[in-house]
């Protein structure tokens, strides 16, 4: 098991890219004006959710 | 059909650089993953004068205020006003980005631009290391475009930076992560950009309201990536209207997110490959503000690619004129600006009190950066940061106090 991956509420996301540009491994990827988090890639770091202005990505890792 | 530039985005930057590339005779086309140009808008829309005499808009559609000066408020809410002509560097209009960034597409149209919307580049097309176009998709159909330079004018997330290897990721300290509402029925008369600092107001950036005509304001914030928790610039912002009597009767009919870069430049050429605007840094990372930088590095680039077409060579060696010519346009305020913004990190609300007091009733010639700097020196006992700063600035034009 590994630790919870972060998620992006898709009816919150405005696509401001903000978590794209400080993800350090490339884990979140914009498709049809949202963001969504790719899970393999995903290391739990939680700097996306600290950096969302709007609070529209969650994870227990927070 | 092979083009000379495809541009990855059709932003400010993108759509001037498609321009004076197309003027000078390059085949162009410009891609954007979005369904319509400046929108969503993703922006406090304030920008210089100095556009005026640059040529690179037509009419006056995209001019929502004429600004008569700027207010900056210290955390005990001491105010330094400036003036039109010391503020107009900075904040001399109010605009419609929607219409402004539209307008500069119309221009690279004008001049034999082609432009596709809903269209995203997925990746490179690269044989034994050398690029020859983009792989892209519209709606669910790819394609292959054939370029002999890629421009990569895809904003904060560049992917074409990250593509050609370019280290585009930004730490969370080189990011402003904002938030804005565009508020009707506000009490805001006077054509005045206002900002506000301090700790609790916005960490490691600023609060602004800028009107946008009669009741109207874009009222937004910014805060420091690294500074910030999950949705906490909203929360912040959304107090602030609260808490001031001109906004708190304010109407939303706009929210928007978006993500600044504050970063020292990146390299932005490479062979075949070009950066420009948000992609490359291009922003004052203490105002976060980076419309004239994109138009001055756009003009640059398209001048560069017409260049490299007419000698058929796309090397980085021919395309690094790119790169010189910013550095020497707006490369060297950035970099002091950076150390600015790191200056400005390490103060403290009464610091940024002290600092308002002794400057509220200065009159400035103009608004200089290491004019102000020189005041905090005065102000504040040297420290090691500043002194770089002071060194930096020497070169830079001085302020003349009156």
């Amino acid at each position: 098991m590994g630790k919870p991956k972060a998620k992006i509420d898709i009816n919150k996301c405005l696509a401001c890219c903000g978590c794209i540009s400080v993800c350090p491994q490339d884990a979140i990827t914009w498709s049809g004006g949202k963001a969504f988090v790719i899970d393999e890639k995903c290391i739990s770091c939680a700097i996306c959710i600290r950096t969302c202005p709007i609070g529209a990505i969650s994870g227990e890792v927070y | 059909m092979i083009y000379d530039a495809l541009i990855v985005g059709s932003g400010p930057a993108g759509s001037v650089t498609a321009r004076f590339a197309a003027e000078a005779g390059a085949k162009v086309l410009v891609i954007e993953r979005r369904a319509e140009i400046g929108v969503p808008v993703l922006c406090g829309e304030g920008i210089s004068r100095k556009i005026d005499a640059w040529d690179m808009l037509t009419g006056e559609r995209w001019i929502a205020g004429r600004m008569d000066g700027a207010r900056i408020y210290s955390p005990d809410k001491t105010c330094v006003a400036l003036g039109a002509e010391q503020a107009g560097n900075e904040t001399g209009y109010v605009i419609y980005r929607d219409i402004f960034d539209k307008e500069l597409a119309r221009r690279a149209i004008k001049a034999g631009a082609k432009f596709m919307m809903n269209t995203k580049a997925i990746g490179l097309i690269k044989e034994e290391e050398k690029l020859f176009g983009v792989k892209a998709k519209q709606f669910n159909e790819e394609l292959d475009i054939e370029t002999n330079i890629v421009v990569g004018a895809d904003g904060v997330d560049s992917k074409v930076g990250q593509w050609a290897g370019i280290k585009t990721r930004l730490d969370p300290k080189d990011l402003e992560t904002c938030a804005q509402y565009t508020l009707e029925n506000v009490d805001v008369k006077d054509a005045y950009c206002e900002f506000y600092l301090g700790k609790e107001v916005a960490p490691g950036g600023y609060v602004w309201v800028f009107p946008k005509g009669e009741g109207i304001a874009n009222v937004g914030i910014g805060i420091l990536a690294s500074l910030s928790e999950a949705g906490m610039a909203k929360k912040i912002l959304d107090n602030f209207i609260k808490n001031d009597p001109r906004l708190k009767n304010g109407m939303p009919i706009r929210f928007l997110a978006g993500a600044v870069p504050v970063s020292n430049p990146v390299e932005t050429v490479r062979d075949n490959i070009l950066l420009v605007g948000d992609a490359a840094r291009h922003v004052d990372p203490i105002t976060g503000g980076g419309l004239t930088h994109c138009l001055e590095g756009g003009k640059i680039a398209g001048e560069v690619i017409g260049k490299a077409v007419k000698q058929n060579d796309f090397s980085q060696e021919i395309l690094s004129e790119y790169e010189t010519k910013w550095k020497e346009a707006f490369g060297q305020k950035i970099k002091r600006n950076y150390l600015v913004k790191e200056l400005l990190l390490d103060m403290d609300d009464k610091t940024l009190n002290h600092l308002a007091h002794a400057l509220k009733d200065k009159k400035f010639d103009e608004i200089s950066t290491h004019g102000l700097v020189k005041e905090v020196a005065k102000e504040l006992p040297i420290s090691t940061k500043l002194k770089a700063l002071l060194k930096h600035g020497s070169k830079i034009k001085e302020i003349k106090n009156q």
